[in-house]
């Protein structure tokens, strides 16, 4: 082992020049950052992993902005003796990479995950892996890095152990392992099982690095299934669409049953709560939709923002809203799972680029809603916009109403929805304008040419008979 | 499983498990003072407690608040607004329970809220057990943790603060046969700092909360805990060693909390309380808020100017704490008499308005409700160098009551909604612990937090605008700062500096528009970006820099490279 890998192995803070980790964070897809700013990155915290094959730890980056406010990201750093892919830096024949990205770290992070190891870094850091009882992991099990994903890096090991790493990290216990935790303890079986976690404390933050969970071999993403089904049989799509609703409504059964637990415990709305989303998603209009006039093909919808103004003013559920619940968060088609016949639900943790104290919040049970009605759309969209099918507006109509009465037939016994259905559809409305406003701030900043979906969603929003 | 990890309590005690560790997170950070009994009524009984708080915290984490402070939440015969305390061990039965409080702290750390509490060193209530023990008998083992005499005539070259009730800081008491010391009311004794075991009692109280999970304390009523012959018995040598050691206590065993010292004198007496670093880490900067409404009344950025100018440097590891307003009067003790003149005739036209030397108004009524007036003095204090200190109600410029008794017209029930009683509480009108405000300006029915969230353009919209942007800006709390002196003195303009962040902030004292020129040359090639919109301004060149401020208008800027290139 060279100095580079002494130094790494040694829980070094200092290991390359810091132009190359700067430029490695910002050009990875969890970045949350704006890469054109001038900023800053470097290892603040480095808890060495036991020697294995080559050295490797788990290294937070600091990543500072111009203004002097930071973000902080998890790497599990490696160094090796050859060239390879997205090398971070590199000295004296040695080069340092990111072994979460090609899955390389798996073998050691399953072996502290079996030992339930207790890692410390020279200044008093540490990492611990803690195992759930009854589930074990095969350190030898070969492993593949699953791509795709934005926010975050996994890992598939064997036949059935997804390791997923959070990339930004926010203080306090990551929602997904508090919630997968609190669903396996009250018996709801739309969820993964919980193998187990790694969490680090004692240094610049206390966070959930990581969870294991069983993977769901051979399952289909609901987002997929529905643009396939699109593309053949768009009825098909319609009965699982239903049997997703009542999953849901199973899932935020779940949530609100245990009223011992504080954390979990439904609570009523306090007063301000409608009015407080009102005025956040008002001032984001005013912000989002001021950026509009720069694209001509949105020019429409920007000369309609005082009508989308006014329709978030005027949303006034009348009589009582039901109860805030804990929720999934981030909830869309591509977080159900079709598996061996029924939904399963992942990614438990929450919008990511959102602290951790707003991700747990308690919320109205319908922005859950909300967000799969909006993601129902997508699908149609999509599939009219890049396999060029042709999808009925029918098949959307009729898509979230199964979705809708299949969550409604479970939910509407609880008391947690509102008493009156017109309140119900009201907040339904405005829940799905935020998220459509929120969607179309993502698509411009990420998706340009995917903008017109959520603008076509909030125009179809505006098209609707009003409050 | 094990269960090491799981949060052991709801939300967990250790207060930083929901924030990353940082010694310094009190510099950036936006204070709200929060009078428990005027906030909201959880129980129905008319008087604000803590689970009705607690059901607001998401309010005040919408409005961007990072640490809440607490008025006084002890037992207490409430003569003084609960600096009276009778029990430091405890909750006042009015506001909830021990229980109450450590679950509403857990909540608002789970939504990444700190709070500090205010504690009462000085004095304790005059029935305080410890008190009616020490009267009963001179051989009485808490005899010694007060200050007695048998004559009035002693340290007489300390003043009399509260000079509207109190003519002596002695009072004489008949069942102890003599006299003991008190700095506030007389109903107020102070505790005898000289007594090895008062100063060891205070570190338990101390103790006590930090492991309830507070954040800290607004040390009130710092100045006095010792007692010298000769001595104005304010900042003495004793009184800043043992702060040093209440410091050093809590250094080793609770990191990231935050000790604020309430110390109403000259910025060159309270630098003291900061020690080299290693005694309170943040104190009130009395003295500019006087000004700031001065300035405001002259049309002139003098008297601002001016007091930062003889504002001492602080150590690092330190910060102001910056308030316009608070629980208290308007204090004018340290202005000179002629400013505090000119402060009474403009600010407190109807005598019932002064109290002591100072004047019970809030924020709105003294602006006369100006909101461009509001808006400018929040701006100024958002862009000193401090943290600033909001006092519940200012975010919707509540107004004050001057009918009710001694400070009392400066706590009336946060306005909630036009609904009975504003929103405060389901109790009966009659029930409530002050009547909330009804007039026809700044009543419940006309100001309203609801009211003003459906308002775009509204005050407290604005304000959590205001408080997003400066969090985006830890220059506000931690940069270095430059006033620049510009010929037109109706113009405060200043720089404030951290690592790759120039903000430039220029503030128009008057009431009508003015023009100034700043000497930006050194800037040369730079282009000012206006923080609220973007909008960029015309490049800075070698001339000086106009700029035309409009009545009462301020402009924020980040100077940067040309983002055109």
């Amino acid at each position: 082992m060279g100095d580079l890998g002494a130094r790494l192995a040694a829980g070094g803070t200092e290991l390359v020049a810091e132009e190359g980790l700067r430029g490695y964070v910002v050009s990875r897809r969890w970045f949350g950052g704006r890469a054109r700013d001038p900023l800053q990155a470097h290892v603040v915290d480095c808890v060495p992993m036991p020697p294995g094959p080559r050295p490797l730890a788990i290294a937070l980056v600091e990543v500072r902005y111009p203004s002097g406010t930071h973000d902080v990201y998890q790497t599990v750093l490696g160094v090796r003796g050859e060239a390879g892919k997205v090398p971070i830096g590199g000295a004296g024949g040695e080069e340092l990479y990111d072994a979460l990205e090609d899955g390389t770290c798996a073998p050691a992070l399953l072996d502290a995950l079996h030992r339930e190891a207790v890692l410390t870094s020279p200044g008093g850091s540490t990492v611990r892996f803690t195992r759930v009882d009854g589930h074990d992991v095969d350190p030898d099990a070969p492993a593949r890095p699953l791509g795709a994903d934005q926010s975050n890096s996994a890992i598939v090991a064997g036949e059935g152990v997804l390791l997923k790493a959070y990339r930004r990290l926010h203080a306090g216990m990551n929602p997904e392992l508090e919630v997968l935790r609190f669903l396996e303890e009250h018996g709801f079986r739309h969820a993964p099982s919980l193998i187990g976690w790694w969490e680090h404390a004692n240094g610049p933050l206390e966070a959930t690095l990581g969870v294991a969970v069983r993977f769901l071999r051979g399952a289909a993403d609901g987002f997929t299934m529905a643009l396939d089904a699109l593309g053949t049989d768009p009825s098909a799509a319609v009965p699982r669409l239903r049997r997703l609703g009542e999953v849901t409504g199973r899932l935020h059964a779940t949530l609100a049953s245990d009223a011992q637990d504080p954390r979990f415990a439904p609570e009523e709305p306090s007063a301000e709560m409608i009015v407080l989303a009102q005025a956040s998603l008002d001032d984001e209009i005013v912000d989002l939709f001021s950026t509009l006039v720069e694209h001509e093909h949105l020019s429409d919808l920007a000369a309609r923002v005082e009508e989308v103004r006014s329709r978030v003013r005027l949303v006034e559920p009348a009589g009582d809203l039901g109860l805030r619940i804990r929720q999934h968060g981030d909830y869309h088609l591509g977080q159900a799972l079709w598996h061996e016949g029924d939904w399963v639900l992942i990614d438990f943790e929450g919008e990511p680029a959102r602290d951790i104290g707003e991700r747990r919040r308690k919320r109205l049970p319908l922005r859950d809603v909300a967000g799969m009605l909006r993601s129902i759309s997508y699908a149609a969209w999509v599939a009219r916009l890049e396999r060029g099918t042709v999808v009925s507006d029918a098949w959307e109509e009729e898509a979230r109403a199964a979705f809708l009465d299949g969550y409604l037939r479970v939910v509407e016994p609880l008391r947690i929805l509102p008493a009156l259905r017109e309140s119900t559809r009201r907040l339904l409305d405005l829940f799905e304008l935020e998220k459509a406003v929120y969607e179309l701030r993502y698509e411009l900043g990420h998706r340009p040419e995917w903008a017109a979906i959520p603008a076509a969603g909030i125009a179809a929003l505006l098209g609707r008979e009003g409050p | 499983m094990t269960d090491a990890t799981r949060p052991a309590e709801p939300g967990g005690q250790a207060p930083g498990r929901w924030f990353e560790s940082d010694p310094n997170w009190f510099k950036t950070a936006i204070f709200y003072e929060v009078l428990i009994r005027g906030f909201h009524d959880g129980n129905g009984d008319g008087v604000g407690d803590l689970r009705g708080l607690t059901e607001k915290l998401d309010y005040l984490q919408w409005l961007g608040v990072d640490c809440i402070w607490l008025l006084p939440m002890y037992p207490s015969p409430l003569r003084d607004g609960g600096y009276d305390i009778s029990d430091f061990y405890s909750v006042h039965p009015d506001y909830g329970t021990v229980e109450d409080l450590r679950e509403f702290i857990a909540q608002a750390h789970e939504r990444g809220m700190r709070v500090i509490a205010d504690l009462v060193m000085n004095h304790t209530s005059s029935e305080h057990p410890w008190f009616q023990e020490a009267r009963s008998s001179p051989k009485s083992p808490k005899r010694d943790w007060y200050v007695w005499s048998h004559t009035d005539q002693r340290y007489k070259d300390a003043r009399i603060i509260f000079v509207d009730t109190e003519t002596s800081n002695w009072t004489w008491d008949p069942v102890a046969g003599a006299y003991y010391w008190h700095r506030f009311f007389s109903h107020q004794p102070d505790l005898n700092y000289d007594n090895p075991e008062v100063q060891e009692e205070m570190l338990r109280v101390l103790r006590f909360w930090l492991d309830l999970g507070l954040d800290g304390f607004r040390l009130d009523a710092v100045p006095y805990l010792f007692e010298r012959e000769g001595t104005s018995c304010e900042n003495l040598l004793e009184t800043h060693a043992y702060l040093k050691r209440v410091r050093r206590e809590i250094d080793e065993l609770y990191p990231d909390r935050v000790l604020l010292a309430e110390a109403n004198q000259w910025p060159e007496d309270v630098v003291h309380y900061f020690g080299i670093g290693d005694e309170c880490h943040m104190a009130f900067q009395f003295p500019v808020m006087p000004r700031m409404f001065m300035g405001l009344r002259r049309e002139d950025a003098t008297p601002i100017v001016e007091i930062l100018d003889t504002t001492p440097a602080i150590p690092d590891g330190c910060q102001w704490g910056l308030f316009l307003r608070n629980h208290d009067e308007l204090t004018l003790e340290m202005v000179t008499d002629e400013e505090r003149d000119y402060m009474y005739a403009e600010y407190a036209m109807d005598p019932r308005m002064k109290l002591n030397l100072g004047i019970r108004r809030r924020l709105a009524p003294l602006l006369e409700n100006g909101h461009d007036e509001a808006r400018l003095m929040l701006a100024i204090l958002f862009s000193l160098p401090g943290s600033p200190v909001l006092y519940y109600g200012d975010e919707i410029g509540m107004g004050d009551n001057v009918f009710l008794g001694d400070r009392d017209g400066v706590r009336t029930p946060m306005q909630w909604t036009g609904d009975r009683n504003g929103g405060f509480s389901r109790a009966d009108f009659a029930q409530l612990y002050l009547p909330p405000l009804m007039d026809p300006v700044f009543g419940y029915q006309a100001v309203n937090v609801e009211a003003q969230l459906r308002n775009p353009s509204s005050l407290l919209r604005w304000l959590q605008r205001f408080v997003a942007m400066r969090k985006e800006h830890p220059v506000f709390g931690l940069g270095s700062y430059e006033a620049l002196r510009p010929s037109n003195h109706r113009i405060f303009a200043h720089l404030r500096r951290y690592e790759a962040d120039t903000i430039l902030c220029v503030h128009n004292m008057a009431r009508s528009a003015q023009a100034v020129e700043l000497d930006l040359s050194r800037f040369e090639g730079l282009v000012p970006y206006e923080l609220f919109g973007g909008a960029r301004f015309p490049r800075i060149g070698e001339l000086p820099y106009l700029l035309t401020p409009g009545p009462r208008g301020f402009l924020w800027f980040e100077l940067r490279e040309d983002d055109d290139g």
